[in-house]
């Protein structure tokens, strides 16, 4: 027997690790190993625990059975003799002084956490980090796309087709769907994922909300929120802003100041959901209450004041849209068709000071002033003539798959307007689906995040990266499986 | 190969279930053959502890070292009303933990409800081991979805004693509305709602099932609402009807109130089907002269439901509520199913007030006391990967929010948006040239006062920038995971400078307790009096659920 003994060295990298054994497997005297070729039942087992104080503790058992557990994998259960009480005590007092050290954030509920394996483990461990990458980027890439794009519905779309693809996405990526994994990273990467998806559909998920998405996104202005961290990349606001449709913007900068003064705050009428949406970092709708609360005497100094819009603010907060390209929709029809919600949706650009004097004490306000007024004189003069009809002439070509022609077209246009970032980007574009075509993943992503850089509008280039990131995922997503001997 | 069950851990009665080799959810039998046990553990005089149906049997004669309703208990202060209520009428002794959670106290020591609640966890795992022929070690417990965190943490905590890894907390209307829907998986959104009244909560879930995705829309309840509340207003009756007779306070002799309990339970359940039953209770006890007193009564329906009345009005509140939050209106026909879940909804009278209120006739097909458990297994199946063709998206029950002002309350994440979720707001000093602000976390409930609502936790974020009032700006960022943790940053808009917390919640026992718990059971090696190991007894979720909706 002693000859077939089996030794082992496993070392405990953190607390949290060596709680999850123990409480999982050595207070029941039983151990769990993964083994691709497990040893015979039978066989005698010692086991050099290096636990993250480094001592050492030593377990002795033999080898009880052989599971195929369907979350650890295949391996072999250990029947530990009894431990001896030295080192249990040292294990229970370590792991007890450690919880007492973390208190305040006492150890993570132990779920599902690392198993110490013979072999495989790097393995999979490995195809885990590279899932939770990939994950990552698809993560990033998603911030880019507006609703629309995000849940992959055309932009007519029916509740019933916004569900259904939800439902899709869901199954995908809620967080759920990786509690297998051993990763707790792999889990709130795709709940960010996750969140996104989910805005996504409770933005669109009725007509009134999807007029509102709409309305958003045609104008191309100010509606183009970014990502809050990005709130401070001013230069982006700026070449949001003068993407803006030049017919609406004065047209309506005239009627609009009087009705926001008139009304009792921003949000006049019933669009709450585009105010929001309008004002950039989206946590900066104001609403009236706000106003009053701020007014009202400070009683204790340290307490923050509500000065932001509660329903629908903090919903819809997360989602990054990103403007469509202007040539899409038609701005001139929309901007008439569309006046309706218009007032809320603009009322701070045209006339940004008199919101700013008139809600003075709304702090929230001041910011969202602050992040329209610079921009705004890149708006007035006649933002740079974009001609419809010259991209929608190379989007033909790009639809049709004339990548070669399409990048012809764009260079010319590039040349002809060399401040027009559209067409730079639109350069990128070709590039990058030309790179596809011929398989070169590493060069088409480059490309397409390159057109994104210049142009963040750029629907194509957005959705094109998001659906190479969506492959790449589900390629380790399957690889993953394979390892864990799983059916995706 | 070790297998994740699904554990409905009720406030009377347990079940267990798991997926079969088919992918089939189907619940676990003891020993006995039952396929429920009820909640109750015992410490035997000899020193046993026993649970199930063996505590129950004993509790007559063993009544104040015999606990059950648990549920009631964990994670929750002793001070809370219906904390009290019950701690009234119970034959054991309810007492303050230091910090203020209700613990129970038997032969003198005072023992955690996730301890007691543990036992009953352990009991089942063993049912489950028996039945598999294989160790469990995983699983995923069910609590109404009105548990608050500290509720849930504290089921967690009960499962890490038991030597169990609680990968999920399940909401239990959900988990039934999988069991019940999950495979009849028609095309087009139906929208049905989960009923589930059980022993000692109540729970109304709004959702929506298409292609697998079931979709909370809204949930309400009352976590302090059910079926226990009904047998005692027959026990209070009886109590009061003996003293007026008598002269004797029945609540002072335990082991009468241990046989009036099980006599109202019994006559409760009676009534449900007929109109009128017979409480006989010879030598209940003795009167002031010392001779016996022999209960005996004619109960009817209709005295019983005078005497609930107001239970029942308690049942509608809720229900609107949550109809209002998902924008349903019950006459327009939108709801396709109420569902019935939890054995208090046999009682006719509640089967009523769910048709007043949702304009339609209940269904009954589903075994309301295994339907839970069914959806547990069905969803720890899909946690565990082997199924994947149902997906729950739940939602947070409670508002959640921040004090402004004295005693304001800030909404930031409204109840019933559905998880995860991460919302943001922004904040401005209110002071000139402020320090700091410090952020308080609270839940909302019922009331607009902050000071009665529950504080979750703190942020401060200090080394603010210099300036006038309101404009210094902070933004705050709340991320609410799928299992309702919450996360909250606060970040100086001007400097970026970021202050962060996550609420881990606490069902009362730190860490190091729930350790040294499990140490101590090592070394007491105590017996945990089990149902002996038999015959494996089970039933699919066929021979259970009706196929009601064939013909609808």
């Amino acid at each position: 027997m002693a000859a077939g003994a089996l030794s082992i060295k496993l070392r405990c990298a953190s607390w949290q690790q060596l709680a999850t054994i123990y409480y999982r497997d050595l207070s029941r005297g039983t151990m769990f190993l993964k083994a691709s070729n497990p040893p015979a039942i039978g066989t005698s087992v010692r086991i050099d625990l290096t636990l993250p104080s480094s001592s050492v503790i030593v377990l002795t058992g033999t080898v009880h059975q052989h599971v195929n557990d369907t979350q650890r994998g295949a391996g072999v259960e250990l029947k530990l003799a009894p431990i001896p009480t030295g080192s249990v005590w040292m294990i229970e007092s370590a792991l007890a002084s450690e919880a007492r050290r973390e208190s305040g954030a006492p150890a993570e509920p132990l779920k599902t956490g690392p198993v110490p394996t013979v072999t495989e483990g790097a393995e999979i461990s490995e195809a885990e980090t590279e899932l939770i990458r990939a994950l990552t980027a698809e993560a990033e890439s998603m911030k880019k796309l507006n609703p629309f794009l995000v849940l992959g519905v055309s932009y007519e779309v029916t509740d019933g087709e916004v569900r259904a693809a939800f439902g899709e996405l869901t199954k995908k990526y809620h967080p759920d769907r990786f509690a297998r994994y051993e990763s707790t990273q792999l889990r709130s990467v795709a709940a960010e994922i996750f969140i996104l998806i989910r805005d996504a559909y409770r933005k669109l998920g009725d007509a009134a909300g999807r007029t509102q998405a709409l309305t958003a996104l045609n104008k191309g202005g100010p509606d183009r929120i970014v990502p809050a961290r990005a709130a401070t990349a001013n230069p982006v606001m700026q070449q949001q802003q003068r993407r803006t449709p030049p017919q609406g913007v004065p047209a309506l900068s005239g009627a609009i100041p009087r009705a926001t003064t008139d009304a009792k705050g921003p949000m006049t009428g019933a669009i709450p959901r585009a105010a929001t949406d309008v004002k950039g970092p989206a946590v900066t709708g104001a609403i009236p209450r706000a106003a009053t609360d701020v007014k009202g005497p400070a009683v204790t100094g340290a307490i923050p004041r509500a000065a932001t819009d509660v329903k629908s603010g903090p919903i819809r907060a997360l989602a990054a849209t990103v403007a469509q390209p202007p040539q899409r929709p038609d701005p001139h029809e929309a901007g008439t068709v569309r006046k309706p919600p218009e007032p809320a949706l603009l009322e701070s650009k045209p006339g940004p000071t008199i919101p700013i004097k008139q809600t003075g004490a709304i702090p929230a306000h001041v910011h969202e002033a602050g992040t329209v007024r610079k921009p705004d004189p890149t708006a007035t003069p006649p933002p740079m003539p974009i001609q419809p009809g010259d991209t929608a002439a190379v989007d033909e070509l790009i639809d049709a798959g004339k990548f070669e022609d399409a990048l012809v077209a764009f260079r010319m246009l590039a040349k002809k307007h060399p401040n027009e970032r559209v067409y730079r980007a639109g350069i990128e574009l070709a590039e990058g689906l030309k790179a596809m075509a011929v398989r070169d993943r590493l060069e088409a992503a480059q490309r397409f995040e390159a057109a994104l850089e210049i142009d963040p509008s750029n629907e194509r280039a957005a959705r094109e990266l998001a659906e190479m990131r969506r492959q790449a995922t589900n390629e380790r997503k399957g690889l993953l499986s394979r390892l864990m001997g799983k059916k995706e | 190969m070790s297998r994740i069950i699904g554990i409905d851990l009720g406030t009377t009665n347990s079940c267990v279930a798991v997926l079969d080799d088919k992918g089939t959810p189907k619940t676990l039998a003891a020993g006995d053959g039952e396929r429920t046990i009820p909640s109750w553990v015992a410490w035997a005089p000899d020193g046993r502890i026993v649970v199930g149906q063996r505590a129950r049997r004993q509790a007559v004669t063993n009544p104040a070292a015999t606990i059950y309703g648990t549920k009631r208990l964990i994670g929750r202060k002793v001070n809370a009303d219906d904390v009290s209520w019950f701690a009234r009428l119970a034959p054991f002794r309810i007492v303050a933990a230091p910090n203020g959670d209700a613990w129970v106290r038997v032969h003198g020591q005072p023992i955690s409800p996730q301890e007691v609640a543990a036992h009953i966890l352990r009991a089942i795992r063993k049912t489950a081991e028996e039945a598999l022929g294989e160790p469990v070690t995983r699983c995923v417990v069910t609590v109404p979805a009105y548990f608050d965190d500290a509720q849930r943490q504290a089921t967690r905590d009960a499962g890490q004693i038991a030597g169990l890894d609680v990968i999920r907390i399940l909401n239990e209307p959900t988990a039934a509305a999988l069991a019940y829907g999950a495979h009849r998986v028609r095309e087009g959104r139906r929208i049905i709602a989960v009923f589930d009244l059980g022993g000692g909560t109540f729970d109304i879930s709004l959702m929506s099932v298409e292609n697998g995705i079931f979709e909370v829309l809204a949930t309400g309840g009352d976590t302090a609402l059910g079926g226990e509340d009904w047998d005692r207003r027959i026990l209070e009756r009886i109590v009061d009807e003996v003293f007026d007779q008598h002269r004797v306070d029945l609540t002072t002799i335990p082991m009468a109130m241990s046989r009036l309990r099980e006599a109202c339970e019994t006559a409760k359940k009676a009534l449900s089907v007929d109109r009128e039953t017979k409480v006989a209770l010879p030598f209940l006890a003795n009167d002031q002269h010392g001779a016996p007193i022999n209960y005996e009564r004619t109960l009817t329906r209709e005295f019983l439901e005078q005497l609930t009345k107001d239970l029942l009005d308690r049942l509608e509140a809720p229900c609107v509520r949550a109809l209002a939050d998902a924008g349903l209106d019950p006459a327009s026909a939108e709801i396709e199913e109420v569902l019935l879940v939890g054995g208090m909804t046999r009682w006719p009278a509640v089967q009523d007030v769910v048709e007043r209120i949702f304009k339609r006739k209940p269904s009954k097909g589903a075994n309301p006391d295994e339907v839970v458990a069914l959806g547990a297994a069905a969803y720890a199946g899909i946690l565990g990967g082997e199924s994947d063709d149902a997906q729950l998206l739940d939602v947070t029950p409670h508002d959640i929010g921040i004090k402004v002002g004295d005693s304001g309350f800030a909404l930031v994440v409204p109840r019933n948006s559905m998880l995860p979720v991460r919302a943001r707001r922004l904040f401005a000093t209110t002071s000139d040239d402020q320090k700091f602000v410090s952020i308080e976390l609270y839940q909302g409930g019922e009331d607009k006062e902050v000071s009665k609502m529950r504080k979750l936790g703190q942020v401060v974020l200090d080394d603010l920038p210099k300036g006038p009032a309101g404009t210094v700006r902070v933004e705050l960022v709340m991320t609410v995971d799928v299992e309702g943790i919450l996360s909250v940053t606060a970040r100086e808009i001007k400097t970026g400078k970021e202050a962060s917390v996550t609420i881990r919640p606490s069902g009362g026992l730190s860490q190091r307790e729930i350790v040294e718990i499990i140490t101590r059971r090592r070394t007491e090696s105590s017996h945990v009096g089990l149902l002996p190991g038999g015959a494996v007894r089970v039933t699919t979720r066929e021979h259970m659920v009706a196929k009601p909706d064939e013909d609808s």
